[in-house]
């Protein structure tokens, strides 16, 4: 603007106008005066004349300046009205940016929230499927499991039993990564027991799982039972603390699983001398066997074990810790509860197998039975027919028994044998099942059915009839290609 | 044993014997006899245990098979573990052959029937 310089030089100029005019008139004015009030004059004009130089000075100053001030007044007002446009137009901006990021944002939580639900489902399939194959695969190993055993049985050649030994002994790893897939994606788990298992088979069981488990040694003397349902829950967890410790310790080091029973149940101890875990090692494997994460990312991928420990922990109510071991290395202790446990009563280890009951006409079998003992002295004298025992004492012996493997080679049979004869076992005074008299000779007799006897040893005359006649068969047996104790 | 592998124990094989499939001694065959020497200590191996109570009178070793419901191969290393510890001892029977023929034997037992 116009009034941007100062208003001084103006107001100077107005000044010094004013005062030439006004000192030239004062000039003249005195000069044209009388000359007694020359002095008079001369001072009133004078003092009139810078007054009104003032003056001038003065009004011109202020209206120079209210004209700038104005001025910038205008510019200011302009410049706010700039602005509030500007905010303005900001605004409308920022509203306009508002409604598009919102309906990005919609776009993108549906598309995120589309791939979650399609994730979910194809997370859902995919262990669906997994835990669909594990299950058939646990299946199969069973299958496989028990044929091999069949086999086992049914093949005497060493050659061939170490070789389904060593089947066995795969199969039965193979059916352990398949329970803990299933485990983990959370299929039934394994097989189900009938009965409670008695902690020795419940410890091979969970070695014979295991790559290393001629490494692994066990001292239990607990007679304790794990409960039907959680017996193979426990195998498996305990097969997997076992395999931990086999492959983390030196391939020469042993394994050793204690039993101890204490008063909150069974605690099973499985110390290894490998590698002592450290302190961080040692947490995240509690962590991990807490099973209190069920997810299964923190899976690594080659380390399934503990993660299988501590679902199956969950599920059985096992509590699992671990702690530096005495031996050097660690220790992992598998607490079972109470509730799972059951102390089956000491009998023997081996139940009393059920004698053979052999497939002969009942009558015939009653017959000679009847006869011998009525007559016993009409039996033929043992003489030089071998007598495959030695009776140490005649009275005690308890009377002859038979080689319960018959009751294999009829178990296949259209009815139980015991049902055919008729015949239950009875038990002699040392409780060694005994044979009816009579029995193995009518066994033998060649137009019966082809049934085969036992080994007799007695030292009456009847049995002693029946001892020979079972030793004829042995004999007979025994070079037959079919070994004894065999079934078919 | 019937239905075997139904719901037979979990023990496998090679549990019970450690890996091995033969017995290393030929001193077992089936129809040897076994006695107990002595009597079972705890922690052994339940058929260890179970050979030992079922031999306090001389069994055969086919007999004990049949009984434990295990292989014959299995129980001769079984067997063999207990010999060398010298827990049991082994007695063979008088050797076969010296049996009579078969076919005296059959006329012996059609004369018994005549009886």
């Amino acid at each position: 603007m116009t009034a941007s310089p100062s208003p001084i030089r103006p107001s100077a100029l107005a000044l010094l106008i004013t005062a030439v005019v006004t000192g030239a008139f004062c000039t003249v004015a005195v000069v044209s005066a009388a000359p007694g009030s020359r002095a008079v004059l001369g001072w009133s004009l004078g003092i009139a004349a810078v007054l009104l130089s003032a003056g001038a000075y003065a009004m011109t100053h202020t209206v120079l300046r209210n004209r700038v001030l104005r001025a910038r007044l205008t510019a200011l007002t302009a410049q706010i009205d700039a602005q509030e446009a500007n905010a303005a137009r900001r605004s409308a901006d920022a509203v306009r940016l508002d409604a598009a990021h919102a309906a990005e944002r919609k776009a993108l939580i549906a598309a995120h929230a589309a791939e979650l639900r399609r994730a979910e489902s194809a997370r859902a399939a995919a262990l669906a499927a997994t835990a669909n194959a594990a299950g058939r695969m646990q299946a199969l190993a069973t299958g496989m499991l028990a044929d091999l055993r069949e086999m086992e049985h049914r093949h005497a050649d060493e050659d061939v039993l170490g070789d389904l030994l060593h089947l066995d002994h795969r199969t039965a790893q193979a059916g352990r990564l398949a329970d803990s897939i299933a485990v983990l994606t959370g299929a039934r788990s394994g097989r189900r027991w009938a009965r409670p298992i008695v902690m020795e088979s419940i410890l091979r069981g969970a070695m014979g799982r295991i790559g290393g488990y001629q490494r692994v040694r066990l001292h239990s003397t607990s007679d304790a039972a794990v409960a039907g349902h959680a017996a193979e829950g426990v195998m498996h967890a305990l097969a997997e603390l076992l395999d931990n410790a086999a492959n983390f310790s030196p391939p020469t080091a042993e394994v050793h699983v204690y039993v101890e029973e204490v008063p909150a149940g069974v605690i099973i101890t499985v110390e290894d001398s490998g590698l002592v875990m450290s302190e961080v090692q040692q947490r995240r494997a509690e962590q991990a066997v807490s099973g209190r994460s069920s997810d299964l990312a923190g899976l690594s991928g080659t380390r399934l074990g503990l993660a299988v420990v501590g679902r199956l922990a969950r599920k059985h109510g096992l509590m699992v810790s671990f702690r530096p071991s005495a031996r050097g290395g660690t220790g992992a202790l598998m607490l079972l509860p109470h509730e799972l446990i059951t102390h089956v009563t000491p009998t023997n280890t081996v139940d009393p197998v059920t004698p053979a009951a052999l497939d002969l006409p009942q009558d015939l079998a009653q017959d000679l039975a009847q006869d011998l003992a009525q007559n016993p002295k009409a039996a033929p004298e043992p003489e030089a027919a071998p007598k495959p025992v030695a009776a140490p004492e005649p009275e005690a012996v308890p009377k002859p028994k038979a080689v319960p493997e018959p009751e294999a080679a009829h178990a296949t049979a259209a009815e139980p044998a015991s049902e055919t004869s008729g015949e239950f076992p009875q038990f002699g005074e040392s409780g060694l099942p005994k044979r009816k008299r009579g029995r193995a000779l009518a066994a033998a007799h060649p137009e019966g059915p082809d049934a085969p006897a036992a080994p007799a040893r007695a030292s009456t005359a009847a049995s002693d009839a029946a001892a020979r006649f079972s030793s004829f068969r042995q004999a007979v047996r025994a070079n037959s290609p079919t070994p004894e104790g065999n079934s078919e | 044993m019937s239905r075997p592998g139904r719901d037979d124990s979990p023990d496998r094989l090679y549990t019970l014997t450690g890996g091995r499939s033969r017995s290393g001694s030929d001193a077992f065959d089936l129809v040897t006899l076994v006695v107990t020497e002595s009597d079972p200590t705890p922690g052994m191996q339940s058929e260890h245990v179970a050979i030992l109570r079922m031999c306090r009178f001389p069994t055969a070793v086919v007999e004990i098979a049949a009984e434990l419901a295990l292989p014959v191969t299995v129980v001769r290393i079984l067997l063999a573990d207990l010999h060398d510890t010298g827990r049991i001892s082994a007695r063979h029977p008088r050797s076969a052959h010296r049996l009579p023929d078969p076919d005296i034997l059959e006329q012996v037992l059609v004369g018994l029937r005549n009886l």
